[in-house]
């Protein structure tokens, strides 16, 4: 018994205000976006006929093939990178690190630079990344290159440097959630019955943290295939990836094809989605 | 088999060092930049975007206090500041009627929380373009107070939603059984009894509702029109030019959020001694 009777309408129309704006403000512009992605005709009118000409326009143009091609490996090369990192990360803090202060102390250096803006934060690797920057200095000062390199900045390189900084977190949280629900007399019984510490970690360890891992990585792939920012920001005007090319549109006053654009992005997540609930049941992690 | 359990032991300490070793690393390849930014930040007049500093002063954040009309973030931040405010209000108000709603088990509660859980999944950039082709089709003229208002909710409110199905979880309703026992109405009961005991989740769910909204960008982008909010004057700054300055408003944005979370630890440790307390009662 609570202070709200189960089943009640009461409960009901509380659920309305909160269900209501996100319905308007999410669902529905999603779909709109698929709407205004099929109107014909040149002007922005609710009265346009549909056709797939902006579909077929958009893929007929080899460039914007590639450009799919492109964002898919980078998120993919990214998922590697934070899931590996991610993964080592949360293993220490939760399995390897024994002293309760330090795994708080660590916890805490982890959790505060996300709170702080991600804008701050990828701005903070351009004075890291540039030709005078600290790691060309640091490099020349070790005598490991005489001149600077100019990779780092306006580079796959330097946007990749920057996002394994921003979204590792985000790969190694659920992971450490998992691990930590994981019972620790369940290594032991299975060192006493003698498998070795490989084999209890890939057949009972990890396949326990695989929910973890999935949802980890589905937060990792939603934020880099929708991160246009920090492309724009570290990489210059030189490189885009395919969230780019919606905000390229719309700046345009191309509203129909940033439309196409962003249900192409929007059918990349739903597929990856999909195909990570495949792999675990993500909706056990809330039990 | 002696020997063997000293060889794995030796295995598992050297793979702890190394996974040590990793983490550390990590953390400073995420800190260093921010302490670079903070650093550069108090170069000298003459110092520019990269090291040297030529010299330590306060020269930027003085030109980030007298700016002129052209990089004048006061009223961005001010409009960043009372958006926030208004995001963090609503955002409290709708989290405990929707927590509250979930405990309630109304028909379609599933629907809901994954409904509620959509704005974290969804990227700000489709939810944000999607707005603002709603507000053209209905004839909005987008501006940070109404369109930008009620898009950062949809990121917020998630989020304090969160918050508040996390508290409910740890919450003893033995309490409100009590009260309702007693004679009590439930209407009574959850503002003399839940509410209270509940607060410093609200509080929680304030300052996520806060921080959130003041540094959100994507959303922001398409939604805020002519009258830019703080994160978007940056970006525009950064557009026509890199200067120290953008470094001191970096460092005293991170700093404000630092504050923000000491509140946010503060409250859950106020949390924690009241449900001590509670239970102690018990």
């Amino acid at each position: 018994m609570s202070s709200i009777r189960p089943g009640s309408a009461a409960a009901y129309w509380l659920a309305v205000p909160a269900g209501l704006w996100m319905f308007g403000a999410v669902v529905m512009p999603a779909l709109l976006i698929v709407w205004v992605s099929l109107w014909g005709g040149r002007g922005f009118s609710t009265a346009s006929p549909l056709t797939f000409e902006n579909y077929i326009r958009f893929f007929s143009n080899p460039t914007y093939l590639n450009l799919i091609a492109t964002t898919l490996r980078h998120a993919a090369m990214l998922m590697a990178i934070t899931g590996v990192l991610g993964y080592c990360i949360a293993y220490f803090l939760v399995v390897k690190l024994k002293s309760a202060r330090w795994r708080t102390a660590l916890f805490l250096a982890f959790i505060i630079p996300f709170w702080t803006s991600a804008l701050i934060r990828a701005i903070a690797w351009i004075p890291f990344l540039g030709v005078n920057g600290v790691i060309n200095q640091g490099l020349m000062g070790l005598g490991v290159i005489d001149r600077p390199i100019e990779v780092f900045l306006f580079s796959r390189t330097g946007i990749s440097m920057a996002q394994v900084s921003l979204y590792t977190l985000m790969a190694s949280g659920p992971v450490v959630y998992m691990l930590s629900q994981i019972p620790m007399a369940l290594r032991e019984a299975a060192m006493t019955l003698k498998a070795p510490p490989g084999v209890v970690f890939w057949r009972i360890i990890f396949p326990l943290t695989l929910p973890g891992v999935v949802i980890g990585q589905v937060l990792v792939f939603l934020s880099v295939m929708a991160d246009f920012a920090t492309v724009q920001w570290i990489g210059g005007n030189k490189i885009a990836l395919l969230p780019n090319l919606v905000m390229n549109f719309y700046e345009g006053a191309q509203l129909r094809g940033a439309a196409v654009v962003a249900v192409v992005l929007m059918l990349c997540m739903l597929v990856g989605v999909g195909l990570a609930m495949r792999v675990a049941d993500i909706r056990r992690l809330g039990r | 088999m002696g020997a063997l359990s000293i060889g794995w032991k030796t295995r598992s300490r050297v793979t702890g060092w190394l996974l040590g070793a990793l983490t550390i690393g990590f953390l400073l390849y995420q800190w260093l930049p921010v302490f670079t930014l903070a650093l550069l930040s108090f170069s000298g007049p003459t110092g520019g975007t990269t090291f040297p500093m030529n010299g330590v002063s306060l020269h930027w954040y003085r030109e980030l206090w007298d700016a002129s009309i052209m990089s004048d973030f006061k009223p961005p931040l001010l409009r960043s500041v009372m958006l926030a405010a208004a995001c963090s209000l609503t955002t409290c108000i709708l989290a405990v009627m929707a927590a509250q709603a979930m405990r309630g088990r109304f028909r379609g509660h599933n629907a809901f929380f994954y409904l509620l859980l959509l704005g974290i999944m969804a990227p700000g950039l489709l939810v944000g373009f999607g707005f603002a082709l709603l507000a053209r089709i209905l004839e909005i003229e987008p501006a940070w107070n109404t369109t930008g208002f009620i898009v950062h909710v949809t990121w917020t409110l998630p989020f304090g939603f969160m918050t508040m199905l996390a508290i409910f979880n740890r919450f003893d309703s033995r309490l409100e059984e009590a009260a309702l026992t007693l004679g009590a109405t439930r209407i009574i009961t959850f503002r003399r009894i839940t509410l209270p005991i509940v607060l410093p989740g609200v509080l929680g769910a304030a300052l996520f509702g806060f921080s959130l909204s003041y540094d959100e960008f994507p959303r922001s982008m398409f939604t805020t029109g002519a009258d830019m909010t703080l994160p978007l004057a940056v970006m525009a700054q950064l557009d026509r030019q890199l200067t120290p300055e953008l470094y001191a408003i970096g460092t005293a944005t991170t700093l404000t959020s630092l504050l923000a979370i000491l509140g946010c630890v503060a409250g859950l440790a106020l949390l924690r001694r009241t449900q001590r307390l509670t239970t102690k009662g018990t």
